[in-house]
């Protein structure tokens, strides 16, 4: 079995800063790592490889060079192979462009799945699955918490929606965007990270490509960031530096009382 | 630029023949645009089986176009997105929003791929930009720190909206708007998908979402123990327990009391902050609320800008005295 | 014993004419009072009620209070979060307890100086956060951070996981300003990183558990901050090995790790439990090392964890995991630092034991640990810092002893490893304290040190109001 998983290069810290007149984020030391839900996606295609023999699996990813160490991650979790799609004209690409540019490198390629995670921890968009999948031309599960069974030519998998969970199958190749319950993805041993750091990642830039530069990158983004800005919201509410605990209780109180809410 | 789409559509959810109230929802944001553009506001409904169509019309749609076919009954993203697709083309809408539920996160992407425009996910809010007239979706961005606006340049301008980001208008039955039925050749029904069955799983019931109370915890409670106070007090005001990502982080409650960007969004009528700075994050997840009243030692802290009362003091202090008095009043 | 006097309603009035504001104080309200009446040694077992406390908000008032008491004969508990293992923050002979929650200030960040001046009531944690954010580093790190205060982590002389490479709270400290029991207040160091002009007294008052004075203001030593970790889980199949283990790691890598912990089969039974996470290999191994290393880059990094897990590899280790992202690395500390809560998810009241061994004696105290489980047929799980031979035993109480029976049983259990360990070249405590749990031990063991000791005591606090009843 061929199976493709797409990671992300996400900002390993939550306090990424900005510069709110230019709308850029202050890089400043800016660690980076692979997106955290992307791990459930390579876990659970690590643990159809280790049930079906022959199963290669090859992680895709789009971004800057430094997206490599996030591939990496990847490997050293059982992956078999590294390929980063990156070039200066594939930078701010929005949801659309980079499904497209994915989309074209995966067109033509076998493939019976294709992983992702959820969403990303950065954009928290969860588009991109969808959209690769619909440029395919196949078929897309999205919330997977369980795979059920995987046979020759179709899926079956549990996917958690609203209130529950609903049983569905597809058939293959499909798109399978999965959730954290899935699984509880490995801790890479020495050996797989060795491996991982030895391991060349496959480099494919836009001549190879050859997209239609009006389809990549900013250029090909039919969203565009227009501003940036820390939200000033504003309830004329009153605040108060108590004295006592008993004081802040019978703030509460009144209140509730007075506005009648319980 | 010439106008070559015109109207705003919203994207109905139907589950088992009713209309999830979500569908009222998105038609309140989309009366707001629909008004600013002086354009009609469409409710799109895709379903096998429909009742009280209408109060689409009364909530605020000016018509309702639906689709009604057995093969509708679930959500298959093939069928749902060629039959929009179809219908987009054919009407050309300049604006489509839909929820973002797992459903509306599932067919907005494939339908945004097949119609070659852009998406925007998991708005929070919108405006109409004056000269241009169009739609600057707003969101929380990067790790939800910061609001973005984001504008689409292609037609039409597609848009999931976060559930409980705005209440619905009030029902006005004397409305009356136009109900279409749309049809289409059985092969437009043609699916790669086959449903097998749904189980409800009472474990996974967000009563988070439906309480009107919600006590929530952040860093400032110091000590995954002192949650028991915020349990306790939920209880005896009917309400729930929520909780912030980096509480969440660290282990102290699980993963299902989370509120903001990366949990749930509620609109309680109370929301009680407790120990909570009010990062970007979170606040985006309980702006709606009716009331809120935070607790927090820091007096610059965020949380106190979406307060409508603001506690500078120690939770830690105020919140085992909080329930004290709150068992007194059982006692009496 | 020394009796003291009663806190009057006279004696009140004159404290609520120091504070100035009767918020400031818990009088006559036994559910506000109960909350300090215990820290996290044992709760109910070990609680004593006080008769008053206060929470003052300026080290004049503490001044002024400290005379009062020492004129009236009044004793006198000071008390941070109320985190302390050993019972150095009951009051035990009532009197007033002297709370330092509200003296909680982050006074400066001298980053010219890497020194931060603050007051004895900040969240740990908090003061590691704010320094964090201007690119430095406060390389204390108990294992309770989240919750206990800088000042009673210099009053225990506070270790944690990474005392291997930054040493315990003590070597942090550049200066204390102290409410000495007389009521003077008196600075000892500063923002100096030298100083030998005489004795150096600062150091008498780390560990000092509050029986010498009340901290108001610490001068903490700050260093640049690490660009990056990476975190080893390492399984071993033997105590010995895994133990085996630690110094060979450091001579042949050449590299000091910021931590080396240790955890036992027992207890991962038990946080796993309690967290619903799996270590791998969690039921063929008997225990595993968390190793921790800092470095500048991604590229350092690599080479770290590369020539470490190799030897670890040669020298007996099953498999060698490797965590260098936050989510990885959340994964394995959340097991160590969710120990004391996991145990205390079946007994809320477990007892942690606190002996230091010489690092090559581990295998031999873990041994008797063994032995004196079968003993008492008691389990006993046990975690530590494998780096500085300190380990935590916590004895479980079997369900069939009464409340009252554990209290003695497991102070018996915890005594003899306590000894055993001291005998062994270590010491009764590493980084807990003795508070008044542990005092009998520290007279069995350190016994001319404690002669000592004691007349120290007198000389400061001759009247003995200060804390009493701790340490001696």
């Amino acid at each position: 079995m061929n199976i493709v998983v797409l990671v992300k290069q996400v900002p390993s810290t939550d306090n990424v800063k900005i510069d709110e007149k230019t709308g850029t984020m202050i890089r400043s030391e800016l660690e980076s790592e692979m997106n955290p839900l992307d791990m459930y996606a390579v876990e659970e295609a690590v643990r159809i490889k280790e049930k079906e023999t022959g199963t290669k699996i090859t992680v895709i990813s789009m971004g800057p060079l430094s997206a490599e160490y996030a591939i990496k991650e990847a490997i050293s979790m059982g992956c078999d192979e590294g390929v980063l799609l990156t070039d200066r004209r594939y930078a701010g690409a929005d949801t659309r462009a980079t499904a497209y540019t994915l989309s074209q490198f995966l067109k033509g390629k076998e493939f019976d799945l294709i992983f992702a995670g959820e969403r990303a921890t950065d954009g928290e968009t969860g588009q991109v699955g969808p959209m690769v999948a619909t440029l395919l031309g196949i078929p897309v599960l999205t919330y997977v918490n369980k795979i059920i069974e995987i046979t020759k030519s179709a899926i079956k998998v549990q996917r958690a929606i609203e209130g529950g969970n609903e049983v569905i199958q597809t058939t293959l190749p499909s798109l399978i965007t999965v959730v954290k319950e899935i699984n509880d993805p490995r801790l890479p041993n020495l050996e797989n990270k060795l491996r991982a750091k030895k391991s060349k990642i496959h480099t494919i830039t836009n001549e190879e490509l050859k997209i239609e530069e009006d389809k990549i990158g900013l250029k090909g983004s039919p969203t565009r960031v227009v501003k940036v800005f820390y939200p000033k919201i504003s309830r004329q509410g009153e605040k108060i530096t108590i004295k006592t605990p008993q004081e802040a209780v019978s703030k509460i109180k009144n209140f509730i009382k007075e506005k009648g809410v319980i | 630029m010439k106008q070559t789409h015109t109207g705003v559509w919203t994207i109905a959810e139907i589950e088992d023949g009713s209309i999830n109230p979500v569908s009222y929802e998105l038609l309140a944001w989309g009366k707001g645009l629909s008004e600013r553009l002086k354009v009609e506001l469409t409710s799109i409904v895709l379903t096998n089986k429909i009742k009280d169509i209408e109060s689409l019309i009364h909530y605020g749609a000016d018509k309702v176009y639906y689709v009604e076919n057995d093969k509708l009954e679930h959500f298959y993203p093939d069928t749902y997105t060629n039959i929009l697709q179809q219908m987009v083309e054919e009407m050309k809408p300049e604006i489509i929003l839909a929820s973002a539920t797992t459903k509306g996160r599932t067919l907005m992407p494939c339908l945004a791929a097949s119609l070659k425009t852009g998406l925007t996910a998991d708005c929070t809010d919108f405006e109409i930009e004056e000269e241009t007239r169009r739609l600057i979706q707003i969101r929380p961005a990067i790790g939800g720190n910061v609001m973005a606006k984001i504008k689409t340049m292609t037609n039409p301008q597609m848009a999931t909206v976060r559930p409980k980001s705005k209440l619905p208008l009030p029902k006005d039955e004397s409305r009356t708007g136009e109900i279409i039925k749309k049809e289409f050749n059985e092969e437009m029904y043609q699916s790669r998908y086959e449903w097998i069955n749904y189980k409800r799983d009472e474990s996974i019931e967000q009563p988070l979402q439906q309480s009107d109370v919600i006590i929530a915890g952040g860093k400032g409670i110091r000590k995954q123990e002192n949650f028991k106070y915020l349990k306790e007090i939920a209880e005896r005001l009917n309400g729930a327990v929520g909780a912030t990502r980096a509480v969440v982080d660290m282990g102290w409650i699980d993963y299902s009391h989370q509120i903001g960007l990366s949990g749930k969004t509620v609109s309680p009528k109370l929301y009680i902050a407790v120990g909570i700075s009010g990062a970007v994050q979170h606040i985006a997840g309980m702006s709606t609320s009716k009331y809120i009243i935070s607790i927090n030692k820091d007096p610059e802290a965020p949380i106190f800008k979406v307060s409508d009362l603001g506690i500078v003091g120690d939770a830690t202090e105020i919140v085992p005295l909080l329930l004290k008095e709150l068992k007194q009043g059982d006692k009496k | 014993m020394k009796e003291y006097n009663k806190v009057t309603s006279k004696i009140v009035e004159k404290i609520k004419k120091i504070l100035k504001n009767e918020n400031l104080l818990i009088y006559q309200d036994e559910e506000n009072l109960k909350s300090y009446s215990n820290d996290e040694s044992g709760g109910e077992y070990y609680a004593h009620m006080p008769e008053l406390v206060i929470k003052p908000e300026t080290k004049e008032q503490i001044s002024e209070i400290v005379k009062l008491c020492n004129e009236e004969n009044i004793p006198i508990t000071p008390r941070g979060a109320g985190s302390g293992l050993a019972g150095a923050n009951i009051p035990i002979y009532g009197g007033i307890v002297i709370s330092l929650e509200r003296l909680n200030k982050i006074i400066e960040i001298d980053a010219k100086n890497l020194v931060a001046v603050v007051e004895p009531g900040v969240v740990t944690n908090d003061l590691c956060r704010i320094v964090s954010e201007k690119g430095l580093y406060y390389a204390g790190y108990p294992m309770s951070v989240e919750t206990s205060f800088i000042g009673g982590n210099v009053a225990t002389n506070a270790g944690g996981s990474k005392v291997i490479k930054y040493g315990n709270t003590g070597h942090h400290i550049l200066g204390l300003e102290v409410v000495m029991p007389d009521g003077e207040i008196i600075e000892y160091g500063g923002k100096r990183r030298k100083d030998s002009s005489g004795y150096n007294l600062l150091h008498l008052f780390i560990g000092s558990e509050g029986t010498l004075g009340i901290f108001t203001k610490i001068y903490v030593n700050l260093i640049p901050q690490p660009g990056k970790v990476v975190d080893l889980l390492v399984p071993f199949e033997s105590i010995e090995k895994a133990i085996e283990n630690v110094a060979p790691l450091m001579r042949e890598t050449k590299v000091l790790p910021s931590a080396i912990e240790f955890i036992d089969k027992e207890s991962i039974k038990y946080t796993s439990k309690y967290t619903g996470m799996k270590l791998p290999y969690q039921d063929e191994v008997e225990s595993y090392l968390i190793i921790q290393y800092e470095g500048n880059n991604l590229r350092e990094i690599e080479d770290i964890y590369e020539k470490s897990g190799l030897t670890l590899q040669k020298n007996g280790a099953k498999d060698v995991f490797i965590a260098d992202n936050r989510t990885n690395s959340e994964k394995i500390w959340r097991m160590r630092r969710n120990w004391l809560e996991s145990l205390k998810a079946i007994d809320p009241y477990v007892p942690t034991g606190d002996v230091v061994v010489p690092t090559s004696k581990i295998p031999e105290i873990m041994a008797y640990i063994n032995e004196v489980s079968k003993e008492y047929k008691v389990d006993i799980p046990v975690a530590g810092h494998a780096g500085d031979g300190n380990l935590h035993p916590a004895p479980l109480k079997p369900s069939k002893v009464s409340p009252e029976e554990w209290k003695e049983l497991s102070e018996e259990i915890l005594g003899k490893i306590a000894i055993k360990a001291a005998k062994m070249g270590g010491a009764i405590s590493g980084e807990h304290g003795i508070g008044f749990i542990k005092k009998e031990l520290l007279k069995q063991t350190k016994e001319k040190e404690y002669t000592r000791m004691k007349e120290i005591k007198k000389i400061l606090d001759p009247n003995n109001i200060m804390n009493p009843g701790k340490l001696f």
